[in-house]
């Protein structure tokens, strides 16, 4: 095998210029989470990610302010409120302010007699009125009578009333002077609906700023701000992994140069070694973005990791050059094993490229292109571009003499089997408790962001959004319908405790239909008329009082029905656009429910009463499952292929097994490790797995190596050892992340280097080397 | 010069039995001595009788009924005629029962502003708590402790577009009346006869 330098150097060069241009011109990274779900799931998964990427819960911003007295609060909470309203970025602002919602009660009042559920033809019978008047007389003489006296005259069946009390939960936070409070009465409480959906970070991220800013301009500078919420965290995450992205990749960065001068003593070698990984990630992206289209930015991160084994082959490489001995030589000479080293890599990526979840396919493609192309580039360019003496001034053999070390490895192998059962006995006491479902330990939240999360969320009593029900129809009006009956059974659950209560479209837009019937049951100007002089013989109203009152149901009789353009700029619109929603075979009309605390009798009912009852958490939780399940599947299915190709490579099933049994002992420790530290196994710790099979099954092969002389045991061990040394400085900072699904990688591949370096050290040293020691 | 001390002598005997007078009537009533007078008072029961003048309504409407205080925060109000209606506050929480209309609710003081203020002006003077009606009424205290008058203007402008004024008077540690003035030009007076346990 062998090609002309100048041959690999033009092929080179035309791949890079080749996947440099296709990504100049076609590369787009999407942030679109769907990517990264099973793409055959069930209406409930789709309606959950729906729901996660741009629904109501994932709009929500919870506020609170603290650090003052409660007047200050109170003042910065009203001028908060009105600053964001006047932001424009918002569709709802709720600082339990009911009088500053003036868009919301103008609508109240203009369409009360079509939005009024106690609308009904009863009402307004002589019978009907004369109930609702001497109801309204105890109104005026309570002690509420002088808040109601403006009003009265021109609802006298307390129709606004009634909206409010079905539109707003009696359950809702503390209120002082007018404003929500914390049951301490440390913190103001307010919540912001964001125009801009959970799932864009810019828009989310604007939002806060307008929050800061509104702030800001209210001059309370002792007012400090708390903010929760999914648009908080995603923006809050995303910076947070950005910057510590960037000082943990300088900090990793400057260890392995450190690590790589120390051994090469010239900076040529350390430039050269970027080039495979760096070629790899080129070609990767590339093909990921030709095959798939837009790269998720999920792959980015995760692909940088997946093809991270590829900096040490230009170690393997360098390192065991001999002295005075040409790179071409080397690479020949250690060929088959760097061969094997790549095709195991990219074997054991084929099968994640075959899943069915985008998000995987993408992953595994990028790896298999990535790692293969760095495997070419130091085959065949390295030893083109390398000059002769670039490596001259290396580190030949250890500093000092590791035979010893090795043999005492060697004699070690009770310890290590020892351990590995250790290992499986350990992974087996976990065995209930092996892996993490939670969709939302998935997100890089820290305990203190969720613990606020909650506080926040119980104070204000704001839906959790764990369930929803949900009301089908083929289009928005037999969906509004649809929403109405279930909002008749969603308040018998109330009433029998189950649930403390729910949202539901219709509440703010009443379906036509109904509507219709409110408008029909209205009477006419005359009937009215008399209708209500003959109520007043009962009661000591003024005659003449309630004029007011029949020209506004006249003006609702023989006026339009209130439709969604009505609602524009209103609150009411936001809520009725987010829980009415186009699902793939015609509209959903969404209702969360708040304080549920019978769940099972819950869905039991709904069951029963034929209402589709939907459990975000168990939904997500089985989404991870089967994500994690199918993962499992296809590394299981990897590792098989693997095992093949190393006995093909190896020619022998015994050898293969020699160089396989170091990497799942690894695994298995691996694991063991995790676990008994408390933690749980989650997605990023698979994806950090399949390296540390990368990473192990490189130590292995060129542990198991046959070597000519004891020199080249000599260079070998070093290469390893500098290999070893790279990652786990590499991966050591990434532990130091505060982010979990950094943290996690980092833990997990530091663990597993040195693990698998032990182990192949171990149990794939060649013993046949006893005559040459 | 003698017409002069003459007519100073004059002045003086007429003014003497009025300065006399000043000396024998009791001492204006500082808020605070009333705060502690009416807290005093561990619980309370009496009858009341509050007529509620409206422009809505052709004649005043009359309610009778009784008023219920336990110290430091229960107040029942309970209206048996013309129709049967209780409003207690309990603690932070409100509950609202007419039995007439069988209507029945409960909700949490603060959730209403207005109608805590309102709650409020009867309870904390009741309690005898000064920072309580001091969040949300500037206060004005007329007479001595055997008739005085508490004056409260509500200080956040929203109940003020509704409310004006409320008044309260009694004599020593009880409360006599209370006169609400409202901004639509409607008031109400309740009278009322305490009886404390």
């Amino acid at each position: 095998m062998s090609m002309p330098p100048r041959a690999a150097l033009a092929a080179w060069l035309v791949l890079v210029a080749l996947c440099s241009g296709w990504l100049y011109r076609n590369l787009s990274i999407g942030t679109d989470l769907t990517v990264f779900l099973p793409p055959s799931t069930n209406s409930a998964q789709r309606m959950l990610v729906s729901q996660l990427r741009d629904g109501v819960a994932s709009r929500l911003i919870l506020i609170a302010l603290e650090g003052e007295e409660p007047p200050a609060l109170v003042q910065a909470s009203r001028e908060l409120a009105r600053g964001l309203r006047a932001s424009g970025q918002f569709g709802f602002i709720n600082d339990g302010d009911l009088a500053s919602a003036v868009k919301e009660r103008e609508l109240l009042l203009a369409y009360r007699y079509l939005m009024s559920p106690a609308v009904t033809a009863e009402r307004f019978t002589v019978a009907g009125l004369s109930a609702a008047l001497s109801e309204s007389l105890a109104l005026l003489a309570s002690p509420a009578g002088p808040f109601i006296r403006k009003i009265l005259p021109s609802d006298p069946t307390g129709e606004s009333r009634h909206i409010v009390e079905f539109l707003v939960p009696d359950t809702g936070p503390e209120i002082r002077d007018g404003v929500w409070f914390s049951r301490d009465g440390t913190r103001a409480l307010l919540i912001a609906e964001t125009r801009a959906a959970g799932f864009d970070i810019d828009g989310q991220a604007m939002a806060i700023k307008a929050i800061r800013d509104a702030l800001q301009a209210t001059g309370a500078t002792r007012v400090r701000l708390l903010l929760s919420g999914p648009g908080v965290f995603a923006s809050e995450a995303r910076a947070t992994i950005q910057s510590e992205a960037q000082w943990l990749a300088a900090a990793a960065m400057g260890l392995v140069m450190l690590i790589l001068f120390a051994v090469y003593r010239a900076p040529g070698p350390m430039v050269f070694s970027v080039l495979p990984v760096a070629t790899g990630m080129l070609a990767g992206i590339a093909a990921v973005s030709w095959v798939f289209g837009p790269v998720h930015g999920i792959t980015l991160g995760f692909g940088a990791t997946l093809i991270g084994e590829a900096v040490d082959y230009p170690s393997f490489a360098y390192i065991q050059a001999a002295r005075g001995e040409r790179l071409a030589d080397t690479v020949v000479r250690i060929g088959p094993t760097l061969r094997l080293a790549v095709l195991t890599t990219v074997l054991g990526a084929s099968a994640m490229a075959l899943s069915s979840f985008q998000g995987l396919a993408q992953l595994g493609l990028l790896t298999i292109v990535g790692v293969g192309a760095a495997g070419l580039v130091t085959r065949w360019v390295l030893p083109a571009i390398t000059p002769a003496n670039a490596v001259s001034r290396k580190v030949y053999a250890f500093p000092i003499d590791a035979r010893g070390a090795m043999t005492i490895a060697r004699r070690g192998r009770w310890i290590a089997a020892a351990s590995i059962v250790a290992g499986l006995a350990g992974v087996a006491w976990h065995h209930d408790r092996l892996w993490d479902d939670d969709l939302a330990n998935l997100s890089p939240l820290s305990e203190a962001a969720k613990s606020l999360d909650r506080t926040l969320r119980a104070e204000l009593g704001a839906p959790d959004f764990r369930y929803l029900v949900i009301a089908r129809g083929r289009d928005r009006e037999s969906a509004l319908e649809a929403s109405e009956a279930a909002g008749a059974w969603l308040r018998e659950t109330v009433g029998r405790g189950w649930i403390a209560g729910y949202d539901l479209p219709s509440n703010y837009l009443p379906s036509r239909k109904t509507q219709q019937s409110r408008r029909a049951a209205l009477p006419d100007a005359t009937t009215l008329a008399r209708n209500l002089d003959l109520a007043l013989r009962d009661v000591p109203f003024r005659e003449g009082v309630f004029a007011p009152f029949l020209e506004a149901v006249e003006r609702a009789r023989t006026g339009p029905l209130l439709t969604i353009e009505d609602l524009r700029g209103s609150g009411f619109e936001l809520k009725v656009n987010t829980l009415l929603v186009a699902s793939e075979d015609g509209w959903a009309a969404l209702a969360p429910l708040r304080g549920v605390s019978r769940p099972t009798e819950l869905a039991a009912a709904a069951r029963a009463a034929g209402h589709e009852l939907l459990d975000l958490k168990t939904e997500s939780n089985h989404l991870v499952n089967s994500y994690r399940n199918e993962s499992l599947q296809l590394i299981a299915l990897g590792l098989l292929c693997i095992a093949g190709l190393l006995a093909w490579g190896l020619r022998s099933v015994v050898e293969a097994a020699r160089v396989l049994a170091p990497v799942l002992a690894a695994l298995i420790l691996d694991v063991a490790i995790l676990l008994s530290w408390g933690h749980r196994l989650s997605l990023f710790n698979l994806v950090a797995l399949l390296l540390v099979v990368g990473i192990g099954l490189n130590y292995a092969l060129f542990f198991n190596r046959p070597v000519a002389d004891p020199d080249e045991q000599q260079r070998t061990l070093l290469s390893l050892v500098v290999c070893g040394a790279t990652t786990l400085s590499a991966f050591g900072c990434l532990a130091f992340s505060r982010t979990p699904v950094l943290h996690a990688i980092g833990v997990t591949v530091a663990l597993g280097a040195v693990l698998s370096f032990v182990m192949s050290a171990v149990l794939s040293t060649r013993e046949t080397r006893r005559g040459a020691t | 010069m003698k017409g002069c001390a003459e007519l100073a002598l004059l002045v003086v005997l007429l003014a003497a039995p009025t300065a006399g007078n000043a000396a024998n009537s009791p001492p204006p009533l500082s808020i605070v001595e009333l705060m502690q007078m009416l807290a005093s008072v561990e619980s309370a029961n009496a009858r009341f009788v509050e007529t509620r003048h409206s422009a809505l309504l052709k004649a005043p409407l009359v309610l009778k009924g009784t008023l219920t205080y336990r110290r430091p925060d229960r107040v029942e109000k309970h209206v048996l005629a013309p129709y049967d209606e209780r409003i207690a506050v309990d603690g932070g929480r409100l509950t609202f029962e007419n039995r007439t209309h069988n209507r029945r609710k409960t909700m949490s003081v603060s959730g209403a502003p207005g109608l805590a203020a309102l709650i409020e002006s009867i309870r904390a003077t009741r309690a005898g708590d000064l920072p309580a009606l001091q969040r949300y009424y500037a206060l004005q205290v007329e007479g001595h402790r055997g008739q005085w008058t508490l004056t409260l203007k509500p200080l956040d402008s929203r109940t003020a577009d509704y409310v004006v004024s409320l008044e309260l008077s009694g004599a020593g540690a009880r409360i006599g009346r209370i006169t609400i003035e409202e901004a639509s030009g409607d008031r109400s007076v309740m009278e009322i006869s305490e009886q404390h346990g």
